[in-house]
């Protein structure tokens, strides 16, 4: 991954945009899911309502972190589970290859989870000899390919039933039809025989409830519950912002998360765990662990611009409705999170806005991520803090730069904009044709090479102002609150120096 | 490795994790740059939006839509009078189905279906009875899992199964059919019902596992192709009783 990330997104976009296949299954996937989101919020009915009510609660448990985190830790001991604190991704893998280790496992069975893939536990796992079985359908079959998620719901988007077909022939030693429910069907039987063997299960957390300790996976498959069920020990990787406070708060989750993911009402399995087994119990884990990760999410905590980033449910739902991913899919943002909650995500956990600036450049800003977001994130003005804060660093380009300054300059006096367009209007006629100019030289190449640049008008705006300003009198409209107390606290945080 | 020293090594990193712990929760205090919060904050919102919590169906409405959101995921609805239909429904499931194996929860109300003296063809096994069964395994190879549902929610075509000694989770999760019966005076309307009453028993109170099931197990990772039964029963029955 490290050195996919040091590609350009440019480069890894041009890769993913010469790929038909992937492109159209992007496109159809990412449109079957939105759709499906839309439909549902829709009939669910006060969506907006709900969407607040989300944001509050995480908000609040966001602002009282280690309230609600301590509270969560203690129930869960006293419910018999061994919790872990992890600082880095080296200290969680730690944690877990010492529990596979004293366990004497051969093998570990594990549903989805995205903060298994930020640790890249499996490679961890197979280091010492302990072989990691992914169990989700999509994770399975790209853990057969030697790849990564290129989505957070569907993993293995990128990826045709013949390239299927093709995998897990090679797993079963004949040849498979590229038929959906005989390809699956080999899964089922396979995978049954790893459930049983393994001696750990391991997933993540959508969800940890502090009043009671329990935590709370939702799934489609049944893998989720098989790893919980059957091995005799259970490890659980948790996020340390995945807590809210009480079951009443699930059901605002458990109304947010499906719906914006897939547009189902709830997923097909809703699973809260209390502990290991009871004693008298015939099934479910002897011995539980859960490690609790922060690995750069605390980076966000006090920041003005990020802490909301905290907030996310990780239901991808800004992925589909995303521009830039529909067109160039998941593994051209080459981290472990894609879409635009990924181009946020990376470089706020890494502090790194060096490496990461230009993922956060693979945006259009045009802020539908946040329209789509279950818990009301502005993912738009974050990736336009990362921007500000690369140029604050000296990390800007310096061409721009210089042209800023430029602009700075022309902007803040009336004749000097007079002036430069007055000899725009001039310049142009060099390179002008019929009212375009197609240039691809110069300051234009990077614009023209793929669309064109209008001639400026032969009426300005600033010509048209004065009728215009007239017809304006009549009903100048004010800035809805909200939106305006947003921007001033947005600038508040700017001037206090919130941006370093 | 013996059990003392695993015992030991349990305590070695308990004994570490609780160290690390307040460094991890100062550190998360130093962040919000305020103290520690060590008493319980006030909770300005919790739970649902308020207007939600008023939202009632009937009982009739109830039914109906859960029957509508269960069968809209894939799975069957049968609504019948009393527990002498229900086990007729299991009966004849079972015959056309040629279910060999049956498992089912340890509840007095399904071991009064007589299913045994009704099927006396197939194995018919009750959860957690004898010491010495591998449950486990029991589960894999039964055709038919039978459970009686703690709760349902008619809003999500959803039911709740509670694990307990005699409720394995295993039983609505390894055999390729499952049948819950669900009696109606447990179809709640919204989720939010059920979860006030996890919050009511609080940690002590609850079971180690709570499965919300909304339907047969799914998956559309391949080519985004909607496949029945991937891990899970890829066959549930939910069978409404009037009076169970």
């Amino acid at each position: 991954m490290s050195t996919e990330g040091k590609m350009s997104v440019k480069n890894r976009a041009r890769l993913a945009l010469n790929n038909d296949f992937l492109r159209s299954a992007v496109r159809f996937t990412t449109e079957r899911l939105r759709s499906g989101k839309i439909q549902a919020s829709a009939d669910h009915g006060s969506w907006d309502e709900w969407r607040e009510r989300g944001r509050q609660i995480r908000l609040h448990t966001i602002a009282n972190l280690d309230y609600y985190l301590t509270q969560f830790a203690d129930n869960a001991r006293a419910n018999g589970v061994h919790v872990h604190f992890a600082d880095t991704a080296e200290e969680a893998v730690q944690l877990s290859l010492n529990i596979a280790k004293q366990k004497s496992a051969q093998s570990v069975v594990k549903s989805k989870s995205m903060v298994s893939e930020e640790l890249h536990l499996n490679k961890a796992l197979e280091s010492i000899g302990v072989e990691a079985v992914e169990t989700d359908l999509g994770e399975y079959i790209i853990q057969l390919a030697d790849e990564t998620p290129s989505h957070i719901i569907i993993p293995a988007i990128h990826k045709n039933r013949y390239q299927i077909a093709d995998l897990l022939s090679k797993e079963a030693g004949e040849t498979l039809p590229p038929d959906t429910s005989i390809l699956a069907g080999f899964v089922r039987n396979k995978l049954r025989e790893k459930f049983l063997d393994a001696e750990i299960g391991m997933t993540g957390c959508n969800f940890a409830i502090a009043e009671t300790g329990s935590m709370v996976l939702f799934e489609n498959e049944g893998n989720a519950r098989m790893v919980t069920t059957v091995p005799k020990t259970q490890i659980t990787l948790m996020g340390m912002e995945r807590i809210i406070p009480s079951w009443t708060d699930l059901e605002v989750m458990a109304t947010l998360l499906p719906r914006s993911a897939t547009g189902q009402k709830l997923t097909v399995y809703m699973s809260g765990i209390t502990g290991p087994r009871r004693d008298e119990d015939g099934d479910g884990p002897d011995e539980m662990h859960i490690i609790i990760l922060d690995n750069g999410r605390s980076l966000q905590l006090g920041d003005p611009e990020f802490q909301e980033l905290l907030n996310c449910i990780r239901c991808g739902a800004c992925l589909n409705a995303c521009p830039v991913y529909r067109q160039i899919g998941g593994h051209a943002y080459g981290g472990t999170y894609s879409g635009p909650i990924g181009a946020v995500l990376t470089p706020a956990l890494k502090k790194n806005v060096a490496e990461w600036d230009d993922i956060a450049n693979a945006s259009s800003l045009c802020g539908a991520c946040y329209e789509a977001c279950p818990v009301k994130i502005p993912l738009h003005d974050m990736l336009v803090s990362l921007r500000r804060r690369k140029v604050e660093a000296g990390r800007g380009n310096k061409l721009e730069g210089l042209g800023m300054k430029g602009f700075a300059a022309i902007m803040n006096n009336s004749k000097r904009y007079r002036a430069v367009i007055r000899l725009g209007k001039i310049g142009q006629k060099l390179v002008a044709r019929s009212g375009e100019i197609r240039l691809k030289a110069g300051p234009l190449k990077g614009w023209n090479t793929y669309r064109v640049t209008p001639t400026l008008p032969k009426h300005s705006f600033r010509d048209k102002w004065p009728t215009l300003e007239q017809e304006i009198r009549g009903g100048l409209q004010n800035m809805p609150s909200g939106m305006e107390q947003r921007l001033q606290n947005i600038m508040k945080d700017r001037n206090k120096g919130g941006g370093s | 490795m013996s059990s003392d020293s695993h015992e030991a090594w349990l305590a070695e990193l308990e004994a570490a994790s609780r160290q690390k712990q307040e460094t991890f929760m100062n550190g998360i205090a130093s962040k919000l740059r305020r103290p520690r919060v060590t008493n319980r904050p006030d909770q300005p919102f919790r739970g649902a939006p308020d207007f939600w919590e008023s939202f009632q169906w009937s009982s009739e409405e109830r039914i109906s839509m859960f029957t509508q959101n269960f069968q809209a995921a894939g799975g069957h609805v049968i609504h019948v009078a009393d527990a002498v239909q229900a086990a007729d429904f299991i009966t004849n499931k079972a015959e056309e189905m040629k279910a060999a194996r049956l498992l089912m929860q340890n509840q007095p109300s399904l071991l009064a279906l007589d299913l045994q003296q009704r099927l006396s063809q197939a194995e018919i096994s009750v959860w957690n009875d004898q010491p010495e069964t591998d449950w486990r395994a029991k589960a894999a190879e039964a055709d038919f899992g039978i459970v009686e549902a703690d709760y349902a929610a008619a809003y999500t075509g959803s039911m709740t199964v509670m694990s307990s000694a005699n409720k394995g989770r295993s039983v609505s999760l390894l055999p390729t059919v499952l049948i819950a019966i669900i009696p109606v005076d447990r179809l709640k309307t919204r989720l939010g019902e059920i979860m006030s009453d996890f919050d009511a028993a609080g940690r002590e109170g609850l079971p180690a596992g709570i499965h919300f099931i909304s339907g047969p197990s799914r998956s559309a990772d391949i080519e985004n192709d909607l496949t029945i039964g991937v891990h899970g029963p890829g066959i549930v029955y939910a069978v409404l009783v009037d009076s169970w």
